[in-house]
């Protein structure tokens, strides 16, 4: 393959019609400067052509910030692209734990327990209150109720009063999870604030303890509360890890995502040029997508923080979805009515370069 | 007013390739190899711009008023395109230089100052 060839393989990181309009004149500019004997473009050539090519399709060229403003968006819809691929891969796990997966795993770690009768479990991997997501739910889901929407869990508590104490119990469990295979992350302890006066003695105050441990696919957690306030002294909790085709599907799919995003978003920003509701669009869609993604990755980033987790939070709940739903809806909306815009004639419609 | 706006912009935030690409362009209509070839020998070799970014700053500059096409030749079967200086673009020039005359003159008065005390 020739140079030249080469060359105007990377300019077609350029708009179709500013290649029309320059294309030759910057290649002939490349040729001119490239040595004798040169066959391949540089790397730092190639990069600075895709980078500058990529520029030039978000159009507005007087314009310092347009690329900022296309990395925000390409970023974001790239988030959501890898989210909703992520839900679509955990679709590969196998189902939530039943009642005898999750009784077998009582028995194994806290013998001489009670197990209370009201085991409840999943009906999918991801339930909304308490149900798998139906059309009915899906108001519920997108209309304020969103936080609602988590995975599920086969989840039950000991009864009766505790045969051995809180530390031993612990240790047990600890150790016989370890001989079944389990890894057994360390345990983190917790003041629980069930008092606000400050007069209240900090000592008398309830410690919830947390137990976390993985074997496979399987994570556990461990709860070990004042049975006073909560009913039992220990509550158990197993679900589903998230399965191995979720991080590859997600990141290929952010990807692609993303670059579709920028796409749009340059043909966009290309067809509105010069109209002035676009910016005021794209600020509000922008707000709208990005604020949930600040609270919540702060909010679950001292959550993650705060004790173990084998298996990390779904990566739309890092998105702030679908609890804050209602300001992703507001910002497809006015994502919607701005491409709307985009696609709308131009009265005043010039050649793109001079 | 729009255009007005975007010029104060370009003058009061030029950077130095942006600079040393107007000074290649006062001395007459470049193509864009020239003003490569221009911009590095003003620079002393310390800037060397690539064909992405000259595009890109040309770009910007016609969208401002400081630059315009001139002429078209095609010499060895390649196509050159010329660029020449507005006469808003010579002004921002102006304005430029002179910014850098007084910071520059400002700048060479302090230094004489200093040099008795570090003798």
């Amino acid at each position: 393959m020739s140079l030249a060839r080469r060359y105007r393989r990377l300019l077609l990181a350029y708009p179709r019609a500013y290649r029309r309009e320059r294309g030759d004149e910057i290649l002939g500019l490349l040729l001119d400067g490239a040595p004798a004997g040169r066959t391949r473009p540089t790397l730092r050539e190639a990069a600075n052509l895709v980078r500058a090519g990529l520029r030039c399709r978000l159009g507005r060229p007087a314009s310092r910030t347009v690329g900022v403003w296309a990395v925000l968006a390409a970023l974001i819809c790239g988030l959501f692209t890898g989210a909703l691929a992520a839900r679509t891969a955990w679709e590969t796990s196998r189902p939530q734990p039943d009642r005898a997966e999750f009784t077998a795993v009582f028995t194994e770690a806290f013998p001489g327990h009670r197990l209370n009768d009201d085991v409840s479990t999943a009906p999918a991997l991801f339930v909304i209150y308490g149900q798998p997501l139906s059309r009915a739910s899906l108001r519920s889901l997108l209309l304020g109720d969103g936080g609602e929407y988590e995975e599920g869990a086969a989840g039950g508590s000991a009864t009766g009063p505790m045969p051995t104490p809180e530390a031993q119990t612990l240790a047990t469990a600890q150790q016989r999870l370890r001989a079944a295979g389990w890894q057994v992350y360390e345990p983190t302890s917790e003041v629980l604030q069930t008092c606000a006066d400050p007069r209240c003695d900090p000592a008398s105050q309830p410690v919830e303890t947390v137990l976390v441990a993985r074997r496979g696919d399987t994570v556990l957690r461990a709860t070990f509360d004042d049975p006073r306030s909560f009913g039992s002294y220990l509550g158990v909790a197993l679900q589903r890890a998230a399965p191995p085709a979720v991080l590859p599907v997600a990141v290929l799919a952010g990807l692609a995502g993303g670059a579709l995003a920028w796409l749009v978003f340059a043909w966009a920003s290309r067809r509105t040029e010069g109209r002035r509701r676009a910016p005021l669009l794209l600020g509000v869609t922008l707000f709208f997508w990005w604020v949930p993604v600040l609270l919540a990755t702060s909010s679950l980033a001292r959550h993650h923080l705060d004790e173990p987790h084998p298996s990390w939070h779904p990566l739309w709940e890092w998105l702030g979805q679908p609890t804050l739903s209602l300001f992703f809806l507001v910002g497809l909306a006015s994502a919607l009515v701005l491409l709307l815009t985009a696609l709308t004639p131009r009265r005043d419609l010039q050649p793109l370069t001079v | 007013m729009y255009r007005s706006l975007i010029y104060v912009a370009a003058v009061t935030q030029m950077r130095e390739p942006t600079f040393l690409i107007l000074t290649a362009l006062a001395g007459g209509p470049r193509h864009g190899y020239g003003i490569i070839q221009e911009v590095t020998t003003l620079s002393a070799a310390r800037v060397t711009l690539l064909p992405g970014t000259l595009y890109t700053a040309l770009d910007r500059l016609t969208a401002q008023g400081l630059v315009e096409p001139d002429r078209e030749e095609v010499v060895d079967g390649r196509l050159r395109r010329y660029y020449r200086l507005t006469s808003t673009g010579l002004d921002a020039l102006r304005t430029e230089t002179a910014r850098l005359r007084q910071l520059t003159a400002a700048a060479e008065t302090r230094l004489r100052a200093l040099r008795p005390r570090t003798a």
